[in-house]
C-alpha cells in the first residue's frame, strides 16, 4: 500500500473544509438563543473533526480491500436495519435510531455508504454482462431489501435515497438505455399506484406540494421558507441577523430549512455561493470517478456523487418551494452527526480511489 | 496485476450535464424569490415580525386639597390567549387551556372568579326605600352615573375560550382573548414561568386604578369601568376604542376628558409565538392624563365620616348624609354619603356576588345620597319662608305672630274651610312642633321664630293667617324657594344630581287633580308636604345665607393640572345667583340662626365649639314610608336635620348633617354637627400647649345685644320635636 499525495484531491478536500465551517456557523446561527439547542454547533464540530479523521483514515487505505468484505458487510446492513425496524427507539417521528449511549446512531445513515460499497462490488464484478436480465434483477433485489427496511422505520426520505443512490450507480455502470426507459416507464405507471399505499404523513407532505392551500399549517413551514429566502436579498441579512430564522418563523431551521437561513443571512451571495461549493465538490467528484483505476473505485464514487447530489438537490429544492417537503438535510451543513460522518466517510472512499488513479505513475 | 485501463465514461459527462442543468435551475429560482419576488416577500418578513401595539396613556390621578394621594394607577395582570398561535388542534388547545386552568386555581383559589357575570344583570332592581317618594331615581343603576355594567372579574372557562379564541380566528387572529382578567401578581409570575408549556397564552399589564381612600370617597371620585353599550357610539365618536375603560361613577365621569390619556402607538418586534422581542420605535407616544386637585380635604373627610357613622350607631340609624362647604367659594371640604361602598372592587374586576350584594342593600350604597336621594327639608327650609316675607315686607324684623289668636297658648292655629270660612267646625287644625309639650310659643318675631322653629309663625308669614293677616302667598313662596337652588340641580361635579321637587298648585293640579290649598302652603313653608331636596340643596341654601346672599354653584375639583403640576385648568368661585334679597334681610334670618345657637331658647342651643360663635338650625322632618313603622300616638317618622356655618362673624365653613330616620334633628344630627365642627377648627388651630399661651385658645365671641332683647324666656328649654299636620 503506497500512498501518493500528490494525487490526493486537495481541491476537493479543500472545498469539503470550506462546507463543513459553513456548516458548523449556520448551525451556530440557526440553534442560538434556544436553550435546548445549545451544544448543537459544538456537536456539528466534534463530529466533523472525527469525520475529518475518518477521511484522512479511510483515503489511506487501497479501496480494493473492501471487495473481499462485500457479502458480509451487505449481511451486516441488513441485519443493523431490521434490528432498528423491530427494536428501534423512537425519535423524531421515525424510530431510525440506534441508542449507543452518548450518542444516538441512525443505521439508515451508516447502510447507504455500506450499501454503496456492496452495490459498486456487484456491479463492478459483472461489468461486461451488466445487461443481462438476470444480474439487473439481482441488482435490484440487493437495492430493495435495505430500502424496503428502511421504509419500514418508517422513514421514506432514505430510503428514496437509498434506491437514488443504487440507480445512478446503475446508470454510471454502464445500464443499457433500454432498460433506463423500461424503468423511467414504469415508475410513471407505478406512481398512482406507490402513492396510494404510502403512509399519512408523506402522502400529506405531497399534497402539500401540489396544493399549498390543503393544509395552512403544513404550509407554513414552506410559505416561511420562502419569505426568508425573499427576505434576505443580494446580501442577505447579516450572520444571525435573519429575522426569519432568529425569530423562529423558520421550523427546524438548523436542518431541513437551513438553506433558508443562510439564503436570509448571506443572501443571494451566500446561496450562490453554497451551490458553487457543493458544484465544485460533486465535479472533482466525477473526475476522480472517471480517472478511476477500475470499474469497482468508478462505482464507488459515483454512489458518493449520487449521496451528496441527491440529498443536495432535494433539500434545497424542497427550500425553494421546487420540490415537495422531506426530512431529507442538506449534506455537509444541515446538522446531524450520522449524516456528516456517512459524507465523511464516503469522501474518505473517494480520495482513495483519487490516490489510486489509473494515471501511470514515474517515480 | 494491471487490469485494462478505463475509458472515460460517457454517463459521468451526463451528470456533469445534470448538475450544470440543475445549478442552473436553482440560480434561476433563487434570483426570482430573491429579486423578483423579494419586494413581497420582504413585505411579508416584516409582517411576521412587526407588530403595531397600543400603549395606553396613564390616567390621571386625583389629589385632595392639602395634596394628598387619593387615587393612583397600578399595574394589574390580565391572562390573554393569542389566537393565531394556539394550537388549531382542539384536543391539543384543550388540554393547554387545562394546564393554565391549573395554574390560575392553585395561585388563585382563595378568590372568588368562577361565578360569570350576567346573573346581576337579570336581578330585579330594588325598590329605592331611601329616596323619599316620586323623584326616587328609578335604579341602583342610576347611582353608577351612567347606565352601564361595571368592570366584571373575567374568568372564561374552557368550552368559552375555545369559543372565544375560534371566533377570534376567524376575525382578527392577533385579537388576544382574556381567559383571565386581574389575576394577581402571584398568578401572573406562576403563568409567566410555565409560558414555555402555553404556547399562545400571554400575560397583558394593564393599570388599574387604586383608590387609596377607598370607602371614605368612594361617592365623590366613583370609578372606571368599560364603556357602558348605550354610550359606544358617542365614546367611539371620541376616539375611544371599544375596550377602554371610562369614568363609569363620580368625578371618574365628570372629569373623564381630563383625566384620559392619550393613548399611543408603538411598534414592536415579535417572534413566530407572539412573544414581545424588542420595540422598534414608538409611532407616537402616549401621554398621561392630567390630574385633578380637589377641593376636599381628606382629613376633615375621615373625621367627617367617623361623627356621622358614630351619630348613625346612636340614633340606630343606617343611612346619613354630612356635608362641609366653605361658604365663600362653595368649595365642597367633605362630603359623606353612608352606607359608602369600596371603589377598589370595581378597580380590580367586581364579581358578580360582591355586585350582587352591593345591588341587593336596601340602604344604597352606591347612591349618594348627598345629591341623588331626596327628602323633605323640614325646618332647615324655614330660612327661605323668612326671606321671602321679610324681602316683600309682609313682615318687619318687628312683626310678631304665633298662636293666642284664639286666646289660647297650645300651639294650634287653623285653617278656615274654603266653604264655610265662618264655621270653626270645618276649620283644619295646623299644630307647632311644641303642641306635644301642651304649650305654644306664644307670640314671636322672625329673629326668636327662627330660633326656637316656630312653625305657627311660618305658616302664618306664608299662607296667611285667617282673616287677620295675610301671607307671603304660594307663588311667591315658590318663587324664593326656587331662587334659594330649590328644584334645580345644585351643578356640582358629579354625575347622577337629583333636582327635587318644588311643588305648585300647577304641579298639583297635574299631579293630583286637586286645588292647591293654604294647608299646602303651610306645609311647605316649614319644609314639608311635596317638597324634597337633596342635602346638598339645603346646605347651599344656608350657605348662601352664611356668605350674605350668594348662591355658589358647589365645587369638588379646585385645579387641573398636568404631570408637571402646572395648573390647565383653576375653578374659582361660580355663582349661580345673588338671592334677590336685601343684605338687611340677610342679616336678620342670620341673627336667628346665630340665636338658634346661642339663645337660652334655641333649638340648637346644645351645640358648643369652644372659642367658636356658631349660627345654625336644626330640623326634624316626617316622612312616610310603607317599611317604617309609626311611633307611639301614630307619629310618622322623623329626619333628622342640621345646618349651621361658622365662625358666625366670618364663616369659613358650613355644615349640613342629614340622618335618615335619625329622630330629632338636635338629638341626633347636632351632636354630629357639632363634632365635625370641633374637628374641622381642631385641624384649622390646633391646640396651643398649655404652657406656653392657655389664653391663646379662647377667642372672645361677639355678643349681639339687639337679639337678646327680642327673646322671650318663657319656652321650655327642651328637645325639638317639629312637624306640620
Amino acid at each position: 500500500m503506497r500512498l501518493n499525495l500528490r494525487r490526493f484531491d486537495f481541491v476537493l478536500l479543500g472545498a469539503t473544509l470550506v462546507l463543513l465551517v459553513f456548516g458548523i456557523a449556520m448551525v451556530y446561527s440557526a440553534t442560538q438563543g434556544v436553550e435546548s439547542y445549545e451544544d448543537y454547533p459544538l456537536r456539528q464540530a466534534i463530529y466533523g473533526l472525527i469525520g475529518l479523521l475518518l477521511l484522512l483514515l479511510i483515503a489511506a487505505f487501497d479501496y480494493r480491500l473492501l471487495t473481499s468484505l462485500q457479502w458480509p458487510i451487505y449481511v451486516g446492513v441488513l441485519a443493523a436495519l431490521g434490528a432498528v425496524a423491530v427494536v428501534g427507539q423512537v425519535r423524531g417521528g421515525a424510530s431510525g435510531w440506534f441508542d449507543a449511549g452518548i450518542v444516538f446512531i441512525q443505521p439508515a445513515e451508516f447502510g447507504k455508504v455500506l450499501f454503496i460499497i456492496v452495490f459498486a462490488q456487484y456491479l463492478a464484478s459483472r461489468h461486461e454482462q451488466i445487461g443481462k436480465p438476470q444480474w439487473v434483477l439481482g441488482a435490484l433485489a440487493l437495492m430493495g431489501l435495505p430500502a424496503a427496511l428502511i421504509y419500514l422505520q418508517p422513514d421514506l426520505g432514505n430510503a428514496i435515497v437509498l434506491l437514488v443512490i443504487g440507480a445512478l450507480m446503475l446508470f454510471v455502470a454502464d445500464l443499457p438505455w433500454g432498460y433506463i426507459a423500461g424503468a423511467v416507464a414504469a415508475s410513471v405507471l407505478a406512481l398512482p399506484v406507490i402513492y396510494a399505499n404510502l403512509e399519512g404523513y408523506m402522502k400529506t407532505r405531497i399534497d402539500i406540494f401540489l396544493d399549498p392551500a390543503s393544509d395552512p399549517d403544513a404550509s407554513f413551514n414552506i410559505a416561511q421558507a420562502l419569505i426568508s429566502i425573499g427576505n434576505g436579498g443580494v446580501l442577505g441579512k447579516g450572520f444571525g441577523e435573519g429575522s426569519q430564522s432568529q425569530l423562529h418563523f423558520l421550523r427546524v431551521r438548523y436542518a431541513d430549512f437551513i438553506f433558508s437561513v443562510i439564503a436570509e443571512e448571506l443572501g443571494f451571495v451566500g446561496a450562490l455561493f453554497l451551490i458553487v461549493l457543493l458544484v465544485i465538490v460533486l465535479w472533482r467528484l466525477i473526475t476522480i470517478a472517471d480517472q478511476a483505476r477500475d470499474q469497482f473505485g468508478r462505482l464507488l464514487v459515483a454512489g458518493v456523487i449520487a449521496l451528496i447530489m441527491f440529498q443536495a438537490i432535494v433539500s434545497i429544492g424542497m427550500n425553494l418551494g421546487l420540490l415537495p417537503v422531506t426530512g431529507i438535510t442538506l449534506p455537509f451543513i444541515s446538522y446531524g452527526g450520522s449524516s456528516l460522518l456517512t459524507l465523511m466517510i464516503g469522501l474518505g472512499l473517494a480520495q482513495s480511489v483519487a490516490m489510486r488513479n489509473r494515471k501511470i505513475e514515474f517515480d | 496485476m494491471l487490469s485494462r485501463p478505463l475509458p472515460p465514461s460517457g454517463r459521468l459527462a451526463i451528470l456533469r450535464g445534470l448538475i450544470v442543468v440543475v445549478g442552473i435551475v436553482f440560480i434561476a429560482q433563487l434570483v426570482r424569490i430573491q429579486f423578483v419576488q423579494g419586494q413581497g416577500l420582504r413585505a411579508r418578513a416584516d409582517e411576521n415580525r412587526f407588530r403595531l401595539v397600543e400603549v395606553r396613556g396613564q390616567r390621571g390621578v386625583m389629589y385632595d386639597r392639602n395634596g394628598q394621594l387619593l387615587v393612583r394607577n397600578r399595574p394589574s395582570f390580565d391572562i390573554v390567549a393569542i389566537p393565531s398561535n394556539m394550537p388549531s388542534d382542539e384536543e391539543q388547545m384543550r388540554a393547554l387551556l387545562e394546564r393554565l386552568e391549573q395554574i390560575i386555581d392553585d395561585s388563585e383559589a382563595d378568590l372568588p372568579v368562577h361565578q360569570q357575570p350576567g346573573e346581576a344583570e337579570a336581578s330585579p332592581q330594588p325598590a329605592d326605600p331611601a329616596a323619599g317618594d316620586e323623584a326616587a331615581p328609578e335604579s341602583a343603576a342610576a347611582a353608577v352615573g351612567q347606565q352601564g355594567q361595571p368592570e366584571f372579574r373575567q374568568r372564561l372557562s374552557i368550552d368559552e375560550a375555545v369559543e372565544q379564541v375560534d371566533a377570534a380566528m376567524q376575525g382578527g387572529a392577533y385579537r388576544p382573548v382574556v381567559i383571565a382578567g386581574r389575576v394577581s401578581s402571584e398568578t401572573a409570575f406562576a403563568v409567566a414561568e410555565e409560558s414555555h408549556n402555553l404556547p399562545g397564552i400571554q400575560l397583558s399589564i394593564a393599570p388599574v386604578r387604586e383608590y387609596l381612600t377607598g370607602p371614605l370617597t368612594s361617592q365623590l371620585i366613583g370609578f372606571v369601568g368599560p364603556i357602558p353599550e348605550a354610550f359606544v357610539a358617542s365614546y367611539t365618536e371620541a376616539g375611544y376604542r371599544s375596550n377602554d375603560q371610562v369614568g363609569l361613577a363620580g368625578l371618574e365621569t365628570t372629569f373623564e376628558k381630563a383625566l384620559r390619556g392619550r393613548d399611543g402607538r408603538r411598534n414592536i418586534e415579535v417572534d413566530v409565538n407572539g412573544r414581545e422581542v424588542r420595540t422598534v420605535g414608538d409611532i407616537f407616544p402616549s401621554a398621561p392624563g392630567n390630574n385633578l386637585v380637589l377641593t376636599l380635604d381628606a382629613r376633615l373627610q375621615a373625621l367627617m365620616e367617623e361623627a356621622l357613622t358614630r351619630g348613625l350607631e346612636a340614633a340606630k340609624a343606617q343611612v346619613g348624609v354630612a356635608i362641609a362647604m366653605d361658604p365663600k367659594t362653595g368649595e365642597v371640604l367633605g362630603m359623606v354619603s353612608l352606607p359608602t361602598y369600596d371603589n377598589n372592587l370595581f378597580a380590580r374586576g367586581i364579581t358578580a356576588a360582591e355586585y350582587q350584594a352591593l345591588i341587593d342593600d336596601k340602604r344604597l350604597p352606591l347612591l349618594n345620597h348627598a345629591i341623588s336621594a331626596l327628602y323633605p327639608p323640614g325646618s332647615v327650609f324655614k330660612i327661605v319662608a323668612a326671606s321671602g316675607a321679610l324681602q316683600e315686607g309682609v313682615i318687619d324684623e318687628t312683626t310678631r305672630l304665633g298662636d293666642s289668636f284664639d286666646g289660647r297658648v297650645d300651639g294650634i292655629i287653623y285653617v278656615d274651610n274654603r266653604f264655610f270660612p265662618d264655621d270653626m267646625r270645618y276649620a283644619q287644625p295646623f299644630y307647632c312642633w311644641i303642641h306635644s309639650y301642651g304649650t305654644g310659643h306664644y307670640r314671636v318675631a322672625v329673629r326668636e321664630a327662627l330660633a326656637v322653629s316656630c312653625d305657627t309663625f311660618f305658616y302664618q308669614i306664608s299662607g296667611g293667617y285667617r282673616k287677620t293677616f295675610e301671607g307671603l302667598g304660594i307663588d311667591k313662596l315658590v318663587d324664593y324657594t326656587r331662587t334659594f337652588g330649590f328644584g334645580e340641580p345644585t351643578g356640582i361635579d358629579l354625575p347622577g344630581e337629583n333636582p327635587g321637587l318644588v311643588p305648585t298648585p300647577r304641579w298639583k293640579r297635574l299631579t293630583y287633580a286637586e286645588t292647591w290649598s293654604a294647608g299646602d302652603t303651610y306645609n311647605m313653608s316649614i319644609g314639608q308636604g311635596a317638597l324634597l331636596s337633596t342635602p346638598m340643596q339645603v346646605l347651599n341654601a344656608t350657605v348662601a345665607i352664611a356668605n350674605g346672599g350668594a348662591l355658589y354653584r358647589p365645587q369638588l375639583v379646585r385645579q387641573i393640572v398636568d404631570t408637571e403640576g402646572n395648573v390647565v385648568e383653576e375653578f374659582g368661585p361660580e355663582l349661580i345667583r345673588n338671592l334677590p334679597v336685601d343684605p338687611e334681610v340677610v342679616d336678620i334670618v342670620r341673627e336667628g340662626l346665630w340665636a338658634a345657637v346661642n339663645s337660652p331658647n334655641g333649638t340648637a342651643k346644645a351645640l358648643t365649639v369652644p372659642g367658636i360663635t356658631v349660627a345654625g338650625k336644626t330640623g326634624t322632618a316626617e316622612f312616610y314610608d310603607p317599611d317604617i313603622p309609626l311611633k307611639a300616638n301614630d307619629r310618622l317618622p322623623t329626619h333628622a336635620w342640621f345646618t349651621a356655618f361658622a365662625p358666625y362673624e366670618d364663616p369659613e365653613i358650613a355644615i349640613v348633617v342629614f340622618v335618615y330616620n335619625g329622630g330629632e334633628g338636635s338629638a341626633v344630627a347636632l351632636p354630629i354637627g357639632q363634632e365635625i365642627l370641633r374637628g374641622y377648627f381642631n385641624l384649622k388651630y390646633p391646640p396651643q400647649p398649655l404652657e406656653i399661651a392657655p389664653s391663646a385658645a379662647i377667642t372672645p365671641t361677639e355678643s349681639l345685644p339687639g337679639i337678646e332683647a327680642l327673646i322671650t324666656d318663657t319656652l321650655p328649654l327642651s328637645d325639638t320635636v317639629e312637624g306640620g299636620e
